[in-house]
């Protein structure tokens, strides 16, 4: 074994230092900046997590026409104006509107009837409720992937989930 | 009870990140199991950017690692009442990750293949700095010296290392192992890997002299 080897072997059967601890910092730093994990992935897990924590008692809603669902944050964000969703129980249509920075999130609910809407966003809930005609509405809503959850007094235990969509 | 084993009531937060992210796993598949989700979507921000580098340094590309990164954390969910010891999750979730993105990445080369075109793997960590998207990390000379011998490391050793600078000290051995490294790779002792790039920066003034 050469000088360099035997220079590497007892190297690596040395402890770990300081000056390791330092190359190992500057290394993470490095790894984060050229691979970054992508905006929003630990939001859309957290999203799929919760969705996948009701499956067993979710009826999945369709979307009708526009095809804004699943959409990547990495993508072209879909400039959501008026979006419905449906099942055999319940029809929710969900209007967006910009204000300055956030949105408003009009809905109505069909039949008609008191509902609690939960909007899933980010990892936190926004809770409200329907009126008798089956109007809801969020305001200051940030931008970003979200998906509701509807829930009747009738069956409160049997949520409806929409497919994720990007606000 | 098991979860008393594991983590006590008592400040477990503050324990569990001493002891990484392995300990913090086990206490949120223990709490899961007992109805409260709310560690496991702590865990989902602390334990992501090490899944989604070990599916990275697998050559998996950008969409492709966003899915298999996602659906590792899916799989534990709908598996988390089998985890038979809930110490074991953080390996069983890397080298889930490793093997669903090397799968994946086998898959798009024949597709490549069929279709006739070169190969595009991404060699991790191995782009020269000059080519990087985003350099503004890099702060001085050090770094600038650090990535260039990271990049001549060969390629074993450039996962082990790039993964285990993601973690704190005490998962560098289960990071090691899920690469099918030898226990002890790095911890308590430097390794031939770390060994490797301290003596190639010894050698290097732009390095020594700063």
């Amino acid at each position: 074994m050469n000088a360099d080897g035997r220079e590497l072997e007892a190297l690596a059967d040395a402890p770990l230092d300081m000056l390791d601890l330092e190359v190992l910092r500057r290394l993470d730093a490095l790894v984060d900046a050229v691979d970054p994990v992508p905006a929003g992935l630990v939001e859309r897990i957290g999203i799929a997590l919760t969705v996948e924590a009701l499956h067993a008692e979710v009826a999945e809603l369709h979307l009708v026409g526009e095809a804004a669902g699943a959409v990547r944050a990495d993508e072209t964000s879909i400039e959501a104006g008026t979006i419905t969703f449906t099942t055999d129980v319940l029809t929710v249509m969900v209007s967006v509107h910009p204000e300055g920075d956030r949105l408003r999130v009009d809905g109505w609910a069909a039949p008609a009837g008191l509902l609690t809407v939960e909007l899933h966003q980010h990892g936190d809930v926004v809770v409200t409720s329907s009126n008798a005609d089956g109007r809801f509405s969020f305001s200051d809503v940030e931008r970003g992937p979200a998906r509701f959850v509807l829930r009747r007094p009738a069956e409160p235990t049997v949520p409806i989930v929409t497919p994720q969509i990007e606000l | 009870m098991m979860s008393d084993e594991v983590v006590g009531p008592v400040e477990a937060g503050l324990r569990d990140q001493e002891q990484g992210l392995a300990l913090r796993a086990a206490h949120a598949v223990l709490a899961y199991r007992a109805g409260d989700r709310a560690p496991l979507a702590e865990l989902v921000e602390v334990m992501t950017p090490l899944l989604w580098h070990t599916v990275r340094a697998q050559g998996a590309d950008p969409e492709q690692a966003q899915d298999v990164v996602q659906n590792v954390w899916l799989t534990l969910v709908r598996d988390i009442e089998t985890i038979r010891d809930p110490r074991a999750t953080l390996q069983w979730m890397l080298v889930t990750a490793r093997r669903a993105a090397w799968r994946t990445v086998r898959r798009s080369r024949d597709e490549l293949v069929r279709q006739q075109q070169d190969e595009t793997v991404t060699d991790w960590l191995a782009a020269p700095l000059d080519q990087l998207p985003d350099v503004v990390a890099v702060r001085d000379e050090r770094d600038r010296a650090l990535w260039r011998h990271v990049r001549e490391l060969p390629e074993r050793c450039r996962q082990l290392l790039g993964l285990v600078a993601t973690v704190d000290r005490p998962d560098y051995a289960v990071v090691s192992r899920s690469l099918g490294m030898p226990v002890g790779s790095i911890g308590p002792t430097r390794g031939r890997c770390l060994a490797k790039l301290r003596q190639a920066l010894t050698s290097d003034p732009t390095w020594s002299l700063v």
